[in-house]
């Protein structure tokens, strides 16, 4: 059943450790393998960590438990960038900056990474949207 | 660089099917018009330069910020309000 579609659920971080980006991270244009790690125990704060420099990786947390009203808009082609067959494989991570608090934590809404649960793959998405900051207070 | 003069209403083509027209000029902003395939990622230059910026500021966190963070999060789930 290898070809079976799972659904995305909040336990689908622990179900895909690796993924690709099909683009690198502006400001990391060498790095396309990282693995998704979750961090907490409740499954909010995850990380994606390089597979190609050690030591380097980003704090990622879904969006929806900070900012309920932030729903991105992904074109056509991301998708199909990405290769993917379904929206409903794919799943939206925002990039934290961490701060000495979690009052200076901001998370970058402007370009979410989104992820393909079903094949693995993955993209920071630039939404040309001047309403959205690259550093959004985590907290209100 | 390729330097051309243009005015309003005239266009640049790019290989076979990027097309860059001025719509308007007025003062010093130029309203230019990109036509290319969904494939061609286009984006304002600053924001890419934010972006970059911004994920240098993201890359690795120190496990101090990453153990505050945790904290802080686990403090506001376990309160209901506050």
């Amino acid at each position: 059943m290898i070809a079976t579609m799972h659904r995305p659920t909040r336990s689908v971080m622990q179900e895909i450790p690796v993924i690709e980006l099909v683009q690198p991270m502006p400001g990391f244009p060498d790095l396309a393998r990282f693995a998704l790690v979750q961090v907490d125990d409740a499954g909010v704060l995850c990380s994606l960590t390089s597979l190609d420099q050690p030591g380097l990786r980003f704090l990622v947390v879904p969006p929806a438990a900070f900012f309920p009203d932030y729903t991105p808009e992904v074109e056509e082609a991301v998708l199909s960038e990405l290769g993917s067959e379904s929206v409903d494989d794919l799943v939206v991570l925002c990039v934290l900056t961490a701060g000495e608090s979690l009052a200076t934590t901001t998370a970058n809404l402007a370009a979410p990474v989104v992820v393909d649960t079903a094949n693995h793959r993955a993209v920071q998405v630039v939404l040309d949207d001047p309403a959205l900051s690259v550093a959004t207070p985590l907290i209100a | 660089m390729l330097v051309l003069s243009r005015r309003a209403g005239e266009s640049v083509v790019i290989g076979d099917d990027v097309t860059i027209s001025v719509l308007e000029v007025r003062g010093d902003v130029v309203r230019i018009g990109i036509d290319a395939p969904r494939s061609v990622a286009v984006h304002r230059a600053e924001l890419l330069a934010q972006l970059e910026q911004s994920n240098k500021e993201a890359a690795s966190p120190s496990t101090n910020a990453v153990d505050s963070l945790l904290e802080a999060l686990r403090s506001r789930n376990g309160s209901a309000d506050s």
